[in-house]
């Protein structure tokens, strides 16, 4: 009988485990749930400090397969970021992980993904990105690459929403890209995105088992596999001693000190990319775009942003949690109140 | 003759942007100063600057708040519409015009009093003149009517407090109206205003003020809003108060004030702050409680708490977005796809708005359901008579969560949506406690909280919402019962129409029809407004909207024997409502009823 891992608050990672999937056996999104339990248990985040976010279709039903011990809301179509928002503002103490899909954020959800990032609401926003609706049997999506076919019908004719590109025009304090198949890199930009305070968001390419799998689809394991553009390889860190060993590379690397304290080291492969440079992010971006390939890596990097719960200058008490007294003025305050309305 | 006393209506026709409320502020202001009940009505376009506005003024020692359904002085500033102006009034009405707008003003069966008001204005400011002129007329109705100097002066330092220069050219201005008034105008007045006992406790403030200080009193710590006519002030005015009235222990803000990106977000973000255990809120108009109603349908099936003030304009579309109308009601008792049905409060006074503005989130946190506001641009944005705000006479319900392990482990058989305690309302813990998470859902759940399409269990779920809501009838606001010995006909209505009942039931009493009044505060609607049919002959149904849509929320819901005693009578056209309209159509209505 092996001895159970615990992480640094002493779990199990089962800890950190939800319900069994109904999604389609080999579905994208089951693998960066598994990263998701991965990683919150060994960042040793408390489970019940999480509020696990989503809004709808295949990806948004995935908080109910993970972190069990969570609260969780399952919203409606791309108005997550909304209801994110209000739990945000009256209990900043929470860390929320949300996940979303490319129809939930690119379609109808694009104006509450565009505002959340604009108020830097502090958030680990991941997208499974597959380029088409799943839940409603394999509809393209707003995400779908030039050029790109699924399973069944045409081609598409239609450029792409890159939610990345987007939200790196936005000033998005945290972009990265990554592949629900690459689980060293998705593991550690997770990690890193969860030790970040600000907006975070990682757009995963997950491919459609069901409706987009096949060669010429953008999105498929294949396709992916064979066009992946690594920025950079990705080791996180963490403040506390971590529970495997990371080896210091022997190439060239830079390092991003993480809110928490944690590291994000990144090793060059090829040319260094400079993630606090939104321009460098674009031109990985539109380069990659170019020649039909994916980036992936942190794309950019901002951590001196205001989140939005501190451009409001709240109570460092959670609203939520204080007393009537702070929340209810005073009896005498309505008498003075109504005495100056009296013009007394 | 002698001259009619605290009894008239004024009407001043100017063009939005140019100053004029100030001045009609500042008449309304001193008469009531002088302690006359008087009460003004802002009709104006949904414009910034140069479309037509009307203020109207109305005394009353009768206490009337209608604008009246007749004008005795008309004050003509906008050339825009001064001959329609003319057109549509009764001879003998005394006519005030700038006679800088160089408009012939031809009506020899009215008195016709010009002034050279922008001339005059130019000498105290060349700059200013165009909005000076405004303060010339009110120097003529001061003269006019009679208005003290000194009520004068207490409005204008109201209007203007502080800023010194702006008083004293204001000032000036009036005077110089007064007197010119007074040199050149050959006219025996027939209005006056009559100082009357003012209680030193009443004052004039806007329903949309008056519920933001209801919400601030009511814990409101996260407010969410898209700006939108005529909602807009309720937020900018929790904006305004929040600082003054409420400060954290740490000197920190102890409401979140979030600028949504339309009213979608907003109603998003008061259910995320339901969800994790605050007290969210935001206000908007009909258009915006067409968009929130996919989020307001979630808020009744996942039961969490919230609360939408809905100030009424005139719809359908974007209508006519600076009238009012009480066309919303049917839409937010049951807003949202599928069966629902909501708590909406109905507050028909300013002290109701402040009332039902904290008792709001204490209805949402026990019913653990969204609770509407339900007010219009006539009660919001207009000015009512208060003698103040009164404290609230409870402590704040939170409902029932479960906060700590030891609660949890007295409820037997805790299940997120059981009804432990018979009332349909079940327990519920928040996020970051730890204690039963459970994930939220809009789809299907049992009573785990666990995604369920059981038909039993869906069933069983609809049945206990059904039974939770309509549990609330009797602990929502009663109905507000004036009632007759005869008991022949009994009007039910609600809302701003409040302001004009009396002067209904006066003119219907002087048709000889004795009348019982119930002003229904709150849906799920009481049971005493069922008593109140049953005692009653007949039921009028008054409404300011065209279908009559509280008289059809009553006929659904009453039971099968009553329905042939209700009668709906329902008009709209974006005025508040004038007592004459509604009077001669009661009375025409309980003529066809004889027949």
């Amino acid at each position: 009988m092996s001895i159970m891992k615990l992480n640094v608050i002493d779990l199990e990672k089962s800890e950190y485990k939800g319900g069994k999937s109904s999604l389609c056996p080999g579905c994208g999104h089951d693998q960066i749930s598994n990263v998701i339990i991965q990683a919150a248990w060994e960042n040793g985040i408390r489970p019940e400090g999480i509020a696990k976010m989503s809004g709808i279709g295949c990806s948004s039903k995935t908080p109910a397969y993970f972190l069990g011990k969570s609260h969780g809301f399952n919203t409606v179509h791309g108005r997550m970021p909304s209801v994110t928002t209000g739990a945000n503002m009256v209990n900043k103490n929470l860390s929320f992980l949300a996940v979303s899909g490319d129809g939930d954020t690119a379609s109808i959800g694009i104006g509450q993904f565009i505002h959340a990032i604009r108020r830097n609401l502090d958030m680990v926003y991941i997208i499974e990105n597959n380029g088409v609706y799943g839940l409603t049997k394999g509809q393209y999506s707003a995400t779908v690459e030039k050029g790109s076919k699924k399973k069944k019908g045409a081609m598409n004719e239609q450029a792409p929403i890159d939610l990345c590109a987007m939200a790196v025009n936005l000033g998005c304090s945290f972009v990265a890209r990554s592949f629900s198949g690459s689980k060293k890199q998705l593991t550690a930009l997770l990690r890193a995105a969860m030790s970040h305070k600000g907006m975070a968001i990682i757009d995963v390419i997950s491919p459609c088992v069901t409706f987009a799998n096949n060669d010429e689809s953008y999105k498929s394991y294949n396709y992916v596999k064979e066009n992946d553009e690594i920025l950079h390889i990705v080791d996180y860190i963490p403040h506390f001693s971590p529970i495997e060993a990371v080896e210091v590379p022997a190439g060239e690397f830079k390092e991003i000190k993480l809110f928490d304290g944690s590291t994000l080291r990144l090793e060059t492969v090829g040319s260094e990319h400079n993630p606090n440079d939104p321009v460098e992010a674009l031109r990985a971006i539109h380069e990659a775009d170019r020649e039909g390939r994916h980036v992936t890596g942190l794309l950019y990097y901002n951590p001196d942003m205001k989140t939005a719960t501190e451009t409001l200058g709240l109570t460092d008490t959670p609203l939520m949690a204080l007393p009537d007294s702070q929340l209810r003025p005073s009896e005498e305050s309505l008498e003075l109140l109504n005495a100056g309305f009296r013009g007394n | 003759m002698s001259p009619r006393i605290n009894d008239f209506t004024i009407n001043i026709a100017t063009a939005n942007g140019t100053g004029s409320q100030s001045a009609n502020l500042v008449i309304l202001h001193s008469m009531y100063e002088m302690g006359v009940p008087v009460s003004g009505k802002n009709l104006f376009p949904s414009n910034i600057s140069g479309l037509p506005t009307w203020f109207i003024i109305r005394a009353s020692d009768a206490g009337y708040q209608a604008p009246g359904d007749f004008t005795h002085i008309q004050v003509m500033m906008n050339k825009d519409t001064w001959q329609k102006d003319l057109d549509k009034l009764d001879p003998g009405t005394v006519i005030i015009y700038n006679q800088d707008a160089k408009l012939p003003v031809e009506r020899d069966d009215c008195i016709v009093l010009g002034m050279p008001m922008t001339k005059m204005a130019r000498s105290i400011s060349p700059k200013m003149a165009k909005l000076m002129a405004n303060m010339y007329y009110v120097g003529a109705l001061a003269h006019i009517l009679n208005i003290e100097h000194e009520a004068i002066e207490k409005a204008i330092s109201q209007q203007f407090g502080g800023k010194e220069k702006a008083i004293e050219w204001n000032m000036q201005a009036i005077s110089e109206g007064r007197e010119y008034a007074k040199e050149n105008w050959d006219y025996e007045t027939e209005y006056l205003v009559e100082k009357r006992e003012k209680d030193p406790n009443t004052f004039l403030i806007e329903g949309n003020e008056a519920t933001a200080l209801g919400a601030i009193y009511g814990g409101i710590n996260m407010l969410s809003w898209y700006p939108i006519t005529p909602s807009s002030s309720v937020a900018e005015s929790i904006i305004a108060w929040i600082p003054k009235l409420r400060e954290g222990d740490d000197g920190g803000t102890t409401c979140a004030v979030v600028q949504a990106e339309d009213e979608l977000a907003a109603a998003g973000m008061v259910l995320g702050a339901g969800w994790a255990g605050g007290r969210g809120m935001t206000c908007t108009s009909g258009p915006g409680i067409s968009l929130m109603s996919e989020f307001i349908g979630l808020f009744y099936f996942a039961e969490v708490p919230g609360v939408i003030w809905d100030v009424n304009r005139v719809g359908p579309s974007t209508g006519l977005p600076t009238r009012t109308q009480q066309g919303d009601l049917s839409m937010l008792y049951e807003a949202s796809h599928g069966d629902t049905q909501h708590i909406v409060l109905i507050p028909g006074t300013v002290n109701e708005c402040f009332e039902f503005g904290w008792r709001a989130f204490d209805y949402a946190d026990r019913f653990q359901t969204m609770v509407f506001g339900f007010g219009d641009l006539d009660l919001g944005m207009n000015r009512w008579s208060t003698e103040g705000f009164e404290y609230p006479d409870k402590p704040m319900d939170r409902g029932k969560v479960i906060r700590s392990k030891e609660q949890m482990d007295a409820i037997s058989n805790y299940g997120r949506y059981r009804d432990v305690d018979g009332d349909g309302i079940a327990y519920r813990t928040l996020p970051g406690s730890g204690l039963d998470p459970i994930l939220y859902r809009g789809t299907g759940h049992d009573e785990d909280g666990i995604y369920s399409e059981d038909p039993k269990v869906y069933h069983a779920t609809m049945e206990r919402l059904r039974r939770k809501i309509d549990g609330a009838r009797d602990i929502l606001p009663a109905p507000i019962i004036r009632e007759e010995k005869e008991k022949s006909i009994g009007i039910i209505f609600y809302g701003s129409m409040e302001n004009t009942i009396v002067e209904i039931d006066d003119m219907l009493e002087e048709n000889g029809l004795s009348i019982s009044t119930c002003r229904v505060r709150a849906l799920p609607y009481h049971s005493e407004v069922q008593s109140f049919i049953e005692r009653h002959e007949k039921i009028i149904v008054l409404e300011i909207n065209r279908d009559g849509q509280l008289f059809g929320i009553l006929r659904k819901e009453l039971p099968v024997h009553l329905l042939s005693k209700i009668h709906s009578v329902a008009y709209s056209d974006g005025l508040p409502p004038r007592a004459k309209v509604y009077s001669d159509m009661i009375i025409d209505t309980l003529d066809e009823v004889e027949l």
